[in-house]
Order: C-alpha cells, then sequence, then structure tokens
C-alpha cells in the first residue's frame, strides 16, 4: 500500500514539476507570476482529446501535439499580453492583471467551444498494472513519471549545456546586462516561454491521459505548481522539482490515508506554514538580501 | 574636532556585494552646516554611500553615525524619520501623482492625527492639513513650481523633476539632506541656478547637504570640503583647493586644465 | 417588478462594498489579491453561524463578520507582505481556496457544499444604502488623509515612500486591512439578504470579478470603481441567456489586457468626480455650444 501510494504521488508530483518547473523559469527571467499558465495546461489537454477523437488514435502523437500547440500558445499569450507591458517596464501589477485577464478570456472561450464536461481520452494509456517489490503498480504513473522525468532532464540539459541555456541563466540574474552584452533578450523570453508552455501542455496531456479533461483543469493544476514552487523556493529551478515531488507524495499519502477530502487541505496548509516559517522554501536564497 | 560638531560619519565602513567589494575602508567625517562634496568616476561607489547612509543595505564592515548615534543597519523610513532625506541617481518621483501631491505626501512625517482622524475628517485632521498645504504652497514658490502644482509628476520635464525630487526631500524638513547627481543633464545655466538653490538650503534651512556630482562647476563652487572615491576607495579628502591640485586626483579623475 | 429592480440595487450595493474594499487594495495600493471572495466568505458564514445560534441581531453579526474577515486578512498579510516576490499574490490565492475548501468539508457546521439555510433576513436597500454612504465618505476622506496617500505613494514607488519616513509594509497592512474588513461586510450582509450560504457563492470567479471591476473602472479612482460596479454588478442580472454568461467573461477579460496596455487608468482615467470637475466639464460643454 505504501508503495503503492509513493508511486501514485511520485507520478502526480512530476505533473506538478513539470508546471511548476514552467513557472519558476519564468518568474526567475522575469520576476512575476505568469497567472495565464493555466491555461496551456487547458488547452494541451484538450489538444490530445480532439487530436485522438478526430484524427489520429495514437497517443503518443496526440501528447506530441499538445505539447506544440501548448508552446506556440505560450509564445503568442507573451508577444501579444506581456511583450506591450514589459516594453514599457509597466509595474509588476499590470503583468498580474494581464495574466489573469488573459486567463479568464481563455478560460471561458474553453468552456463556450467545448461545454464543461469532462472528457475521457478515447485512446489511453493501458490500465494494466505491473507487480513491483510486492505491490500492484499501475503502468500509467510510472510512464507519466518517465515522461515526464525524461522532460524535465532534457530542460535542465537545455539550460546547462546550450549558448541560449546559459543567456537565460545569465539573463536569470540580471536582464539589463545580458542585452548590454549584446543577447536579444526579446528572444530569449521568447524561447523560456515556449519551453514553460511546452511543459505545461504535456502536463495537462498527461493528466488528461490519467484523469480527464475539464475547463478548469489548468488553474487547478496551476495553483498546484504555485505551492510547489513557494514550498521549493520561488524561483528557483531544482527548488521547483523538490517542492513538487514532495507535495505530491505527501498529498497522495494523506488522501491515501487519511481521506482524500484532505488532499487539497493539506497542499494549502503547507503553503501557509511555509509562508510563516521559512518563506525562501527549501531552496530559495536568504530572504535578507535587498536589491 | 569634538564628535557633536559632525552631523554623519562614516568609520571604517566596509561593503562587500559577493565577491565584490565596492566600499573599500571608508572613512568620512561631514561637518554640521556645511555643503559636502563626493566625487569620483562612475563606479567608484558613490551612490553604495548613500544607500548605506539611508539604510537601503547595511555596511559589511564599519558604522555610520548620525548626531553621533549609529544608524547602519536601521530600516529606510526609520532613518528618514530621523532626519535625513534624499533625491536619487535616477528619479524616483510618485509619478502618477500631480507636482502638488508629490510635495503634500512627502509631509507625512510631520502629520501627527491619527488614522480615526483621517477618515472622519476630525479637527485636528483639518488644521494640519490647512497647515500642510500652506507649508506647500510656499515650498512650490520657493522652488518655482508654483505653476506646475497640477500637472502629473511623469509629464514634466527633465529638469523640472530633478527640482521636484529635491523640493520633495526638503518637504520633510530634514537636518541633513542627500542629493544624487542632482545637476545631470543641466546646462551651464540650470547649473549656476542650482548651485546658488543649495546654497539657499543650506543658508535658509540650516541642512546640512551632501552632494554627489560630476559637474565640477557646481561642486567646486558650493562644496566647503570633498571626498574623492576611486574603485571604492577614499582618494583624497579636503577642500576645493587642495582637491583641485591633488595630483592623483587629477589623473584619476579631473584631468588637466579642469 | 419594482422588488425585482430594487433586489438588484440592492445585490449591487452589497457587492459595491466588497469591490470598494479591492479598490482600495488594488487600485490605490498597488497589491493584487486573487483571492478577496475568500475574506467575504468569511465575513458572511461568520455573521450567519454567531446570528443563527445565539439570535443576535444582523448588525452585531455583521460587525463580527467584518472582524474575522480583519483578523484572518492581517495574519496572512503579515508574513508576506514584507517580502518583495509574488508571496502576497499566492497567498491570498490559497486563502481563497482554503476557505472554499474548509466550508464545504466542515459539513456539520456549515452545511458544506449543500449550503447553510435559514440565514436570518433583515437587510433591506436603504440600509445597504447606508453603508455605502457612510463607507464612500469614509474612504474619501482616508484618500485624502496622510495615511491614504501613503499608501498611494507605497503603489507609486516604495523607495521613495520609505524615503519620506513612511513604513511600507505598515501602509500595505493597512490597506490589506481595510480590504479585508469591507470585503467582510460586504459578505455578511449578503448572507442576510439571500437568507443562504453556499461555498461557489465565494469562489475564485468572485474573486476575479472583484479585481476586473476595479482595473475597468481604473486604478486610483473611487468613482470608477463606484460606476464599474454599477454598470457591471447587474449585467448577469440583465443579460440572463444562452452563453452569454461566459461571453460576458470573455469580453471582461480582453477588456481587462486591453485597458492595462493601452490605459491602465482606466474610465475615470484616475480622476474623481468632484464639484469643480463637473463645473468645468459644464464650462466647456457651454463654451463649445457659445462658439457653434
Amino acid at each position: 500500500m505504501f508503495f503503492q501510494q509513493l508511486v501514485n504521488g511520485l507520478s502526480i508530483g512530476s505533473i506538478y514539476a513539470l508546471m511548476a518547473v514552467g513557472y519558476s523559469l519564468i518568474y526567475s527571467l522575469l520576476n512575476f507570476t505568469n497567472f495565464a499558465h493555466g491555461i496551456t495546461v487547458t488547452i494541451g489537454a484538450f489538444c490530445t482529446f480532439f487530436f485522438l477523437t478526430y484524427l489520429v488514435k495514437n497517443l503518443f502523437l496526440g501528447i506530441l501535439i499538445a505539447v506544440l500547440i501548448a508552446g506556440g500558445l505560450a509564445m503568442l499569450i507573451e508577444l501579444l499580453g506581456y511583450r506591450p507591458l514589459l516594453k514599457k517596464k509597466a509595474r509588476r501589477i499590470y503583468l498580474l492583471i494581464t495574466g489573469l485577464g488573459i486567463s479568464t478570456m481563455c478560460e471561458n472561450l474553453v468552456i463556450i467551444s467545448f461545454s464543461s464536461r469532462f472528457r475521457v481520452y478515447p485512446v489511453n494509456f493501458s490500465n494494466k498494472s505491473i507487480n513491483l517489490f510486492g505491490a500492484s503498480i499501475g503502468q500509467v504513473d510510472l510512464i507519466i513519471f518517465a515522461v515526464s522525468i525524461t522532460a524535465l532532464i532534457l530542460v535542465d540539459l537545455f539550460i546547462r549545456k546550450t549558448r541560449a541555456g546559459l543567456a537565460i541563466r545569465g539573463a536569470s540574474f540580471d536582464l539589463n546586462t545580458t542585452s548590454l552584452m549584446g543577447v536579444n533578450v526579446q528572444m530569449l523570453i521568447l524561447i523560456v516561454f515556449m519551453i514553460a508552455g511546452a511543459l505545461a501542455g504535456l502536463a495537462g496531456a498527461l493528466v488528461g491521459a490519467k484523469y480527464t479533461a475539464f475547463p478548469t483543469l489548468g488553474t487547478n493544476m496551476t495553483n498546484k505548481a504555485f505551492i510547489s514552487s513557494v514550498f521549493g523556493g520561488l524561483g528557483s529551478i531544482p527548488g521547483a522539482v523538490l517542492g513538487a515531488m514532495l507535495l505530491g507524495v505527501g498529498e497522495t499519502m494523506i488522501s491515501g490515508y487519511i481521506s482524500s477530502s484532505m488532499r487539497d487541505i493539506f497542499a494549502y496548509a503547507l503553503l501557509v506554514i511555509v509562508l510563516f516559517v521559512r518563506p525562501a522554501g527549501l531552496m530559495g536564497k536568504s530572504m535578507e538580501d535587498k536589491a | 574636532m569634538a564628535q557633536q560638531e559632525y552631523i554623519l560619519q562614516l568609520k571604517n565602513v566596509v561593503k562587500r556585494f559577493g565577491g565584490i567589494t565596492a566600499s573599500n575602508n571608508i572613512n568620512i567625517n561631514v561637518p554640521k552646516g556645511s555643503i559636502y562634496g563626493i566625487i569620483g568616476p562612475n563606479g567608484a561607489g558613490k551612490t553604495t554611500l548613500f544607500n548605506m547612509i539611508t539604510g537601503v543595505y547595511n555596511t559589511t564592515e564599519g558604522e555610520v553615525f548620525f548626531n553621533g548615534k549609529p544608524i547602519n543597519g536601521l530600516p529606510t523610513h526609520i532613518i528618514a524619520e530621523k532626519g535625513i532625506s534624499r533625491t536619487f541617481q535616477n528619479i524616483r518621483l510618485f509619478g502618477d501623482l500631480s507636482v502638488y501631491d508629490n510635495l503634500l505626501t512627502a509631509c507625512q512625517k510631520n502629520i501627527t492625527y491619527s488614522f480615526l482622524d483621517g477618515i472622519l475628517r476630525s479637527k485636528k485632521c483639518r488644521l494640519q492639513e490647512k497647515e500642510m498645504a500652506e507649508f506647500c504652497d510656499g515650498l512650490l514658490e520657493e522652488v518655482g513650481l508654483s505653476n506646475q502644482k497640477k500637472q502629473r509628476a511623469n509629464n514634466l520635464p527633465y529638469g523640472m523633476q530633478r527640482r521636484l525630487e529635491i523640493a520633495r526631500a526638503l518637504a520633510t524638513r530634514p537636518k541633513l539632506i542627500l542629493l544624487d547627481e542632482p545637476a545631470a543633464g543641466m546646462n551651464e545655466e540650470e547649473s549656476a541656478e542650482l548651485s546658488d538653490f543649495i546654497r539657499s538650503i543650506k543658508n535658509k534651512k540650516n541642512i546640512t547637504v551632501i552632494i554627489i556630482d560630476h559637474h565640477m562647476d557646481v561642486i567646486m563652487s558650493i562644496c566647503e570640503r570633498i571626498s574623492v572615491l576611486n574603485f571604492g576607495t577614499l582618494l583624497a579628502e579636503g577642500d576645493p583647493d587642495s582637491i583641485q591640485n591633488n595630483k592623483e586626483v587629477i589623473s584619476a579623475y579631473l584631468g588637466v586644465d579642469e | 417588478m419594482n422588488y425585482y429592480w430594487i433586489g438588484v440595487a440592492t445585490l449591487t450595493g452589497i457587492y459595491m462594498i466588497a469591490i470598494l474594499g479591492v479598490s482600495i487594495l488594488t487600485g490605490f495600493t498597488g497589491l493584487f489579491s486573487m483571492g478577496h471572495a475568500g475574506f467575504m466568505a468569511i465575513g458572511a458564514y461568520t455573521s450567519a453561524l454567531l446570528t443563527k445560534t445565539f439570535h443576535l441581531p444582523i448588525l452585531v453579526g455583521v460587525f463580527f463578520g467584518m472582524i474575522a474577515a480583519l483578523i484572518v486578512g492581517l495574519i496572512i498579510g503579515y508574513p508576506t507582505l514584507k517580502l518583495r516576490g509574488d508571496y502576497f499574490v499566492i497567498a491570498t490565492l490559497g486563502i481563497g481556496e482554503v476557505t472554499k475548501l474548509l466550508l464545504e468539508n466542515l459539513q456539520g457546521f456549515t452545511g458544506g457544499a449543500r449550503g447553510l439555510t435559514d440565514v436570518p433576513g433583515g437587510v433591506t436597500f436603504p440600509m445597504v444604502l447606508c453603508f455605502l454612504v457612510v463607507i464612500i465618505w469614509g474612504l474619501s476622506n482616508f484618500l485624502r488623509s496622510k495615511q491614504g496617500r501613503n499608501c498611494i505613494a507605497v503603489r507609486e514607488e516604495e523607495l521613495a515612500t520609505a524615503s519620506i519616513g513612511a513604513d511600507v509594509t505598515h501602509y500595505k497592512m493597512l490597506a490589506m486591512g481595510i480590504s479585508c474588513a469591507l470585503c467582510g461586510i460586504s459578505g455578511a450582509l449578503l448572507a442576510h439578504y439571500m437568507e443562504y450560504l453556499n461555498p461557489t457563492m465565494f469562489n475564485m470567479v468572485v474573486s476575479d470579478q472583484l479585481v476586473m471591476t476595479v482595473i475597468l473602472g481604473g486604478c486610483g479612482s473611487l468613482t470608477g470603481t463606484i460606476i464599474a460596479s454599477m454598470i457591471l454588478v447587474p449585467l448577469p442580472e440583465i443579460l440572463r441567456f444562452g452563453a452569454v454568461q461566459e461571453w460576458r467573461m470573455v469580453f471582461y477579460g480582453l477588456l481587462v489586457v486591453l485597458v492595462i496596455i493601452f490605459k491602465p487608468s482606466g474610465l475615470m482615467g484616475s480622476k474623481e468626480l468632484s464639484i469643480e470637475g463637473i463645473k468645468k466639464f459644464i464650462g466647456r460643454a457651454d463654451k463649445k455650444g457659445k462658439e457653434r
């Protein structure tokens, strides 16, 4: 039972990690919370659903399409919604509000176009379980975990080993200086949004596969991503992953051993505790450094 | 000199940011009622000193004394309450507010009515508001911005914005005012006007002034003493004549025939 | 028919109180909250449960509802408002969600998702109007006072605000307190008007609408907030057909983005309705008439 819950927890945690990393990338680069993050998750879920229902019944392709479209959507959101404000060096609150506006607009468009019904994927991962260490583990969870970790490793390699990744790391530290050094910061921001969107789309598709697709899926899930990031340390990418995994496992344990209605309460209680006890989170920098 | 004659003292102040030493063993003593200049090439650490004095950061080592009491490490608003105000290198006005409101807001230090007084608009509140309104009108006259009273601060031309920032710093009725590059972007005529204005601040209002600037015409004409910084270290200290004739200062910063 | 429109007006007035609260927080002090409906919920359920259990008069209930919301708000604000970064926003998101979750799960107390019935009634339009007049008067005085100006300064430029001697965190807490108290009052009045409560009445969609109304009315203008509330709150009532509710939200979302990008000062352009302003407006219109 414990092991089963652990795997389940890691599976959901890895989905949270996908979203938390995307959110953290944008946060560490531009220092604001992208409230439109949720919609890219939702779109990912719906893209896969419609692809599978109306086009090709191949789950792998469906997920790939979700990743591409969500990434593209994220770039569009940056270009139309955030870039005009970033150019004006607008106050951070304006960026937050725009995110809210975009999220509201798109979420309701989804409801209008696709109704609020829960959609089950016509083609899905097999429901079979494997026997591992004496416990019955769903194949779904293993696949989700594997896919998510692979995606995260790819992103990590990109950030650490490529020139673009180096530019992103430099820009996270100091955007102005990076641009003065000749880096095309606008392109950089676009790339970061694309990566965040792609990860979000993947997360959406996986959630859709494991459960169902519905219009408010994105906003529900991204709240967990925010909590993961605060827990792990706002602005820290490894922190986001750690926070997400711990949250996923913690939630699942509570849900399994106590009750499923306590699951979300646990997540928010964790948030409150972190904010009071150690706002910098697990891996955040010391909060005393002033600008 | 006796301790009390200095309004501000920096004693062995060091500031490090990670691996970089922005300020290295700085010792500065500013006599009360004087106009004191801090000059040096860009990146020498001048604004860092202002930031440490006003509590934006704490010193890594060393102390800052205001009227004999240590203030380093205190929050900015507490230091402001003690009587130190400043202007900023990159203008930080309350942009969306009018010129008048920028000043009125800054009067807050001298207003004592409570939150309750405010929402009920009590007699005490109305009285103090009237006092402050008169004070602000007077201040506007002094700085020559009366005609721009209702103008949005961000819409003002650059030179007037700088003037407004100084006026706002004066509205807090400080004992010490720090001016960070107040003459930036000004021509000769404007610089001369500014010099006169700074002198009048010191004379009429009995406020000590510390000024950072690159306009040597302003610095040399109004400062009684000057400290020269280079790469975070103190290069020289003295009156304008000795600074102008100091060989090291000339080679590091002033150049010949200045 | 008359009763219907009075009902709409009463509801508009009740929500306007909450929206005014969010206006002080967001429009004037520049703090963003994603969960202020949670404070309405705290006010509503506190008042409803107290009056139902102890048979207190509803105004006493409203008072305690306000206090409860205020206390929770300050508890949330205390650790988060002094930090740089998005901690405060995320915390408000959290409080909105937690309140709804707790209300749904503590069925014994709150009736859970089915709702709380038999809440004592007694809220009338004149009562709401009284609340509004007093609150608007108080807020407009506040904004003309030292404390109000300091809150506005915080929105404009935090470092400069500290440099004139004002404690930035203190004023952020003040704005948070005022906004939570007003949302608490609003929620409590709602409870005693509807005589029924349900957690979905205070979900994130409601929080979003509170903020969006403030934005569309214009950050930094009480008049703008009031006008926007009068137009946007009754709209769902007037437009009760088809998928219009969702299209309305699409439209709001789009409008908010456009307003923020092109005219952040919204409808009223940060200006307030005043006697001078009206005189000027009439003067200009008069002039144009004479020129013809």
